[in-house]
């Protein structure tokens, strides 16, 4: 159905338009054989209420075949057929009304030569081809706006997904392996229990805050890194040693949020964890160039088969997750050597 | 009775965590702890437990690993933080197991089942551990235990109630039926070509024809291996 049908004050704008149109061509029109102006437009005003609404009869016309340059003569023609149908229906029912005037023993309500019915014709077919190409443009620009509001909604759905992302990086494993921890402290060391609570704490909050934010700053980082490594050090003991080195412009540096934590994370999972005697995590940033710098690596087990699962699919994720926060190239490259492995993160320099 | 108890945890706060769970059991001795796989079945081996808490992800060996290596299926209790793959395993042949944090009361619950289980075996663990294909095996080398990657293994050979891993080189024997060893390989990776040889496909070079007719496959070490007719179907079906 026809929008305007749906919606009163539309239609009775648009019907009264019509109706004045209909009535200024009655006072304008001078016929050869001229009636008087009162059946003139006694003739007049129902046509064009009728025609006017003929022409919105284009309009499921135009919805079901919208127009396609690559489909062009076969959706022309079937706009040309219904503008012909209209304007012969329409020509067809002005006749019908013009003959009612045989009642009142007049020729018609006003007397038409043929030529003059072959112009009402052609008028006719001009208003329907109008009435087209209105509501083409109304069609193809709904089809826009529609478009855009289809973007936008994709870009919200992309942003929820890398939240649902950032979210999954609070791995299970880790929080219900320090909740036992915890529970084991309680009876041995209730300070260090406290301690190691609140710890955790801070990481969850800083996990879950930073991830809604588009960009942090390092020192913000690097704060939750130190909140993550505190637990792991109360877990793993001498095992875990650690050395941060990042100056001051560095730490203003703006990254977007948990770049470094899950570099960390793998590093003591597949690093040290392996390890018997355990060994050191150094994580350092440094500016070089336009660009911020920031290595995380630790000791491997020289022996150990270069099988670390997890690590690969967990840089992959990196990637994709850095590839769509920046235009410019973030790069993530891997580097082994006999007994270390180090992953450098390198990203646009933003002060 | 004492049962003498084996804590296998990579984290020395959940070791003590059983530990004085275990204060409520008496019965219990705590003979030893391991902090790595490899350390929990070097101990399984050396001082045969009766009880043995067992973590899933320890560094160098799973914890169904050591199951798997050391043919322990009695006494087992599980621990496990979180691993959806272990936990779907022991759903699925109805295994017991601890969740970190654990109580007491649900402690002394494992405790209670592996007890009764002690006596009548556990048929679950049994099956859980067979339908877990094998990545690695233990072997013996001189008096110290090694882990051997299966990647890495050329081929294996039967030799009497022994099989022999070679790799780079060397033998290492297990005493082990092929038959068994063969049901536990992925069968994707490892095919029995002959009555008495398994061979790795990844270190398989081509396969020949013999004088003979016959077949023998070529490995990438320049070894060949006899084929024989039925071994020659299970190879094509494969590849």
């Amino acid at each position: 159905m026809h929008p305007l049908l749906t919606h009163l004050r539309g239609l009775v704008a648009y019907l009264s338009a019509w109706v004045l149109a209909g009535g200024l061509l009655a006072l304008a029109w001078q016929p050869e054989a001229p009636a008087a102006w009162t059946w003139r437009l006694g003739f007049l005003l129902p046509l064009a209420v009728f025609t006017g609404m003929a022409a919105l009869a284009l309009y499921p016309v135009c919805r079901s075949f919208p127009f396609r340059p690559a489909r062009w003569p076969g959706l022309l023609a079937r706009r040309a057929v219904a503008v012909g149908v209209l304007a012969l229906v329409s020509g067809a029912a002005a006749a019908l009304w013009n003959s009612t005037g045989l009642r009142w023993g007049r020729d018609g309500l006003v007397t038409l030569p043929p030529p003059a019915w072959l112009a009402l014709l052609g008028v006719l077919v001009v208003v329907f081809a109008v009435s087209a190409l209105v509501h083409d443009a109304l069609l193809a620009q709904q089809a826009l706006q529609a478009a855009a509001a289809n973007e936008v909604q994709a870009r919200l759905m992309a942003r929820e997904m890398e939240l649902k992302a950032l979210r999954k990086q609070l791995d299970p494993h880790f929080l219900f392996n320090s909740l036992n921890s915890i529970s084991a402290l309680i009876p041995l060391d209730p300070a260090a229990a406290r301690a190691m609570t609140v710890d955790l704490a801070g990481f969850l909050r800083q996990t879950l805050s930073l991830g809604e934010r588009e960009r942090i700053r390092l020192d913000e980082e690097l704060d939750l890194v130190q909140h993550y490594l505190a637990i792991e050090q109360r877990r793993l003991g001498d095992k875990l040693q650690v050395a941060v080195e990042a100056d001051a412009a560095c730490r203003r540096a703006w990254l977007p949020p948990l770049v470094l934590q899950p570099l960390v994370e793998n590093a003591i999972k597949h690093g040290i964890r392996p390890l018997e005697r355990g060994g050191r995590v150094d994580l350092s940033a440094r500016r070089a160039g336009e660009r911020l710098v920031l290595p995380v690596s630790n000791p491997v087990d020289a022996q150990a088969p270069r099988d670390a699962t997890g690590l690969g699919q967990g840089l992959r994720h990196l990637r994709t997750r850095l590839q769509t926060q920046y235009d410019e190239p973030a790069v993530v490259d891997v580097e082994r050597t006999a007994d270390r492995h180090t992953v450098r993160v390198s990203l646009p320099w933003h002060p | 009775m004492t049962l003498r108890a084996l804590i296998a945890d990579d984290e020395p706060l959940a070791r003590a965590l059983v530990r004085e769970f275990l204060a409520a059991h008496p019965q219990v001795q705590v003979l030893a702890e391991a902090d790595n796989g490899l350390e929990a079945a070097r101990s399984i081996q050396d001082l045969a437990p009766d009880l043995v808490f067992l973590d899933i992800q320890m560094p160098k060996l799973t914890g169904l690993e050591v199951l798997q290596l050391t043919g322990l299926r009695r006494g087992v209790i599980f621990t496990t933080a979180y691993d959806q793959h272990a936990l779907a395993a022991f759903d699925l042949h109805a295994v017991d197991y601890l969740l970190k944090p654990f109580s007491q009361q649900r402690f002394d619950a494992a405790m209670l089942r592996a007890g009764q289980l002690l006596r009548t075996g556990a048929p679950e663990v049994e099956r859980l551990v067979a339908a877990q294909t094998l990545a690695r095996v233990l072997i013996r080398d001189g008096t110290e235990l090694r882990v051997l990657l299966l990647d890495e293994v050329d081929y294996i050979e039967a030799q009497a109630d022994h099989v022999a891993f070679h790799h780079a080189g060397r033998d290492h024997l297990k005493a082990q039926r092929i038959s068994e060893l063969e049901a536990q390989l992925d069968p994707r990776r490892f095919v029995r070509v002959h009555r008495s040889f398994i061979v790795n496909l990844r270190q398989v070079h081509a396969l020949e024809r013999t004088e003979s007719s016959g077949h023998a496959v070529r490995l990438k070490s320049g070894k060949r291996i006899p084929v024989s007719r039925s071994g020659h179907e299970r190879l094509l079906a494969v590849l």
